[in-house]
């Protein structure tokens, strides 16, 4: 690649902040902008602790490498900051915040990514929401809900892409958007991310998942597996059709893939 | 040699000499019940921990009634310009009023009422002019059928010493279309202040009432001590609204009772957001059958403030309702004590009575404790009561700021929606803007 990545993290190292409990033990992986990758890898093996630690989680302390993004050094960053630099996190298990709606949440996050100064026009965000639920298939009752406050599983996941397609990031990390989900739900969010992607296609994606199933909507550009705080193998789509056929269990005993 | 017994609560500034003294120039009745409410005080120990209502706010820590002198009653001249600003401030926000009280410590510098609500027979005046120009209603109502001293050593001090308050009839039918606003300033550190309401609504009539209470922070202790008597009749709807935003150094203390009577409606919404210690004592009786009481409490506290919120649904008429929803969150170290108790009296068949406290900590040094209770002595009942405490935990804020708010909006936006569930249940005009605007400064500070 002539161009540098947008995300490049470097023999990354985290463990657990309160624990003398490793997870990521040396992780490399680069993204240029515009690309999907997917990491793959077995329960325990560090693949959400890297979504995780990349957007700032505060139960985890990085001992060791860095991550930049757009050039700069991202990890000394509080989330906030890494959010308003483009960095999105949708969750694994998105927080219930009651009393509190989408729409009014959409706007504090909207206008939290303004300029010191700046004040969020409320005809523009009411427009600008209207346009994402209309781009979603959602209906507009959805944004005056409370925010995750007894959804099912599939509207809190579809709650963070909407989310994301109103604050339109650089970086999407998606950690186990498809976990609990059932085949249909899994569909609209999968639509939902690739409409996202062909209206910015500069969206850069990485994908956290422990099956091979959301990789059949969501094509990934790259694959790599994870094992033990490291990636092990990195490759194209096959890679993910690959464990597919033969599982995790050959990967857990393999040395570190010097990519 | 002479016996000395130094009696619990009997002080160089409050004593008998003091209840004396300001019985002077007062109807006999008032001097004599006075006199009578001294006699119960000095009857009553100071309550301590051991007794189950004050298990979690240990008086003899948090008080020191030695090192108070009584609060000047002298009143200053009606100028608003004089009036500090942030009293000036929070009056600006009351937009339309029935009618207006101002205090500033113990002495009423205002009052205003509606020519058109006066004509009606409206009365809203200073307790102690109405007991000279209305004594056939004041000493009818006042300190008997709601908080006599009796009730506790509280209500026997305040009964004893009271300066001044409000005082508000609202005969048979006659129905105010905006609340009356009552406001109070305490300025003078050190004092202590005792002021009653008296709430007396007519069959079928209808008021809101809003009362608040301010100050600057305090160097020394000021204890700011109210009684609140609301009665409402058959029929009659009443709304009754108390925001609490006294300084740090403040120990805020009410005692309120409501009667409510058939069919009646009788609302209330305590708000904690001030004072050092602040305890409300809330009695609800449910005296007339079809009578209804939404009961509404929030508080948010936070450094090492201490709120004590106590109440109680007293259920003594079949086919009544009372709904008891309080809310808190906690910062710091403050802390927060809920204790509730619904009774179903003897008879109360078709009751309907609802008591829920939750309270969310927003730091590890935060605490709340709650203690929801029921006696129930009918078998055809409606009743549930519960009670959580949540933690904003790291993963919470952690999911805010990862949508780009700092720390501080994170913690506010929570707040407030975990808040405003009690403020969409009374839907009163300035009230609820005036409270998120009291909250979000409290979250800026």
């Amino acid at each position: 690649m002539s161009t540098s990545p947008i995300l490049k993290i470097e023999n990354l190292h985290a463990k657990v902040a309160d624990e003398d409990l490793e997870i990521l033990k040396g992780v490399d992986l680069s993204l240029h902008e515009g690309e999907i990758h997917a990491i793959m890898g077995p329960n325990g093996s560090g693949k959400s602790t890297l979504a995780k630690v990349l957007a700032g989680h505060p139960g985890y302390e990085v001992t060791g490498g860095t991550a930049t993004f757009k050039g700069e050094e991202i990890l000394e960053l509080e989330p906030d900051e890494r959010s308003q630099a483009g960095i999105f996190l949708a969750f694994q298990y998105p927080v219930e915040i009651p009393g509190v709606s989408i729409a009014n949440f959409l706007r504090t996050a909207l206008q939290a990514h303004l300029e010191e100064g700046e004040e969020l026009d409320l005809f523009d965000f009411q427009d600008l929401l209207l346009d994402r639920m209309k781009l979603l298939d959602m209906d507009p009752v959805f944004a005056e809900r409370p925010v995750n406050d007894g959804f099912s599983g599939g509207e809190k996941k579809r709650n963070e892409i909407l989310q994301m397609a109103c604050l339109k990031p650089a970086l999407a990390l998606m950690d186990e958007t498809d976990s609990g989900l059932d085949i249909d739900a899994l569909k609209i969010v999968a639509n939902g991310v690739n409409k996202l992607r062909e209206e910015n296609p500069e969206m850069t994606v990485l994908l956290i998942t422990h099956y091979q199933r959301l990789l059949n909507y969501i094509k990934p550009d790259h694959v790599h597996v994870m094992v033990d705080g490291r990636i092990v193998r990195s490759g194209g789509p096959e890679v993910a059709l690959q464990l597919e056929e033969e599982g995790y269990k050959d990967w857990t005993e393999t040395e570190p893939a010097g990519a | 040699m002479a016996e000395t017994t130094t009696i619990e609560g009997v002080t160089e500034a409050i004593n008998r000499a003091a209840v004396e003294a300001r019985s002077h120039g007062e109807p006999a009745w008032l001097a004599q019940r006075r006199a009578h409410a001294w006699s119960v005080y000095e009857s009553l120990p100071l309550p301590t921990t051991r007794r189950e209502e004050w298990r979690y706010t240990d008086l003899r820590r948090v008080l020191d009634l030695d090192a108070l002198h009584l609060g000047s009653t002298e009143a200053g001249p009606d100028d608003p310009s004089s009036y500090p600003e942030r009293l000036r401030a929070t009056m600006n926000e009351d937009h339309e009023a029935a009618g207006h009280l101002v205090f500033i410590d113990g002495a009423v510098v205002h009052t205003d009422i509606r020519d058109d609500l006066a004509s009606l027979g409206v009365i809203l005046m200073p307790l102690r002019q109405a007991v000279r120009e209305h004594p056939e209603l004041v000493e009818s109502h006042l300190a008997t059928e709601a908080v006599p001293p009796e009730e506790g050593k509280f209500a026997a001090l305040n009964a004893a010493l009271w300066s001044d308050g409000v005082f508000l009839y609202v005969p048979r039918g006659v129905r105010l279309d905006n609340p009356v606003r009552v406001t109070r300033w305490i300025s003078e550190a050190g004092a202590a202040f005792f002021s009653r309401t008296l709430i007396v609504a007519e069959s079928t009539s209808q008021v809101s009432y809003v009362d608040e209470i301010l100050s600057d922070d305090f160097d020394t202790q000021t204890l700011a001590s109210a009684a609140v008597e609301v009665i409402t009749r058959d029929g009659a709807q009443v709304q009754y609204v108390s925001l609490q935003r006294m300084g740090r150094g403040a120990f805020y203390q009410s005692k309120q009772r409501t009667l409510a009577g058939r069919d009646s409606t009788l609302d209330t919404l305590n708000v904690t957001l001030g004072a050092s210690v602040s305890r409300v004592d809330l009695n609800a009786r449910l005296m007339g059958p079809g009578a209804n009481s939404d009961m509404l409490g929030l508080y948010f506290g936070d450094d090492d403030q201490h709120f004590d919120h106590n109440t109680s649904q007293d259920h003594e008429a079949p086919s009544a309702r009372s709904d008891l929803l309080y809310k808190g969150a906690l910062d710091g170290h403050a802390r927060a004590a809920f204790r509730g108790i619904i009774r179903v009296h003897e008879g109360a068949q078709q009751t309907d009575a609802y008591q829920t406290n939750r309270n969310l900590l927003l730091s590890e040094h935060a605490r709340a404790d709650s203690l929801p209770n029921l006696e129930i002595e009918a078998d055809d009942v409606k009743c549930s009561h519960g009670s959580t405490v949540g933690q904003l935990d790291d993963d919470h804020l952690f999911y805010l700021m990862s949508r780009g708010l700092s720390r501080e909006k994170a913690e506010r936006l929570v707040v407030v929606g975990f808040l405003g569930e009690v403020m969409s249940r009374l839907p009163l005009g300035g009230v609820v803007e005036k409270v998120t605007r009291a909250i979000a400064e409290k979250l800026r500070a």
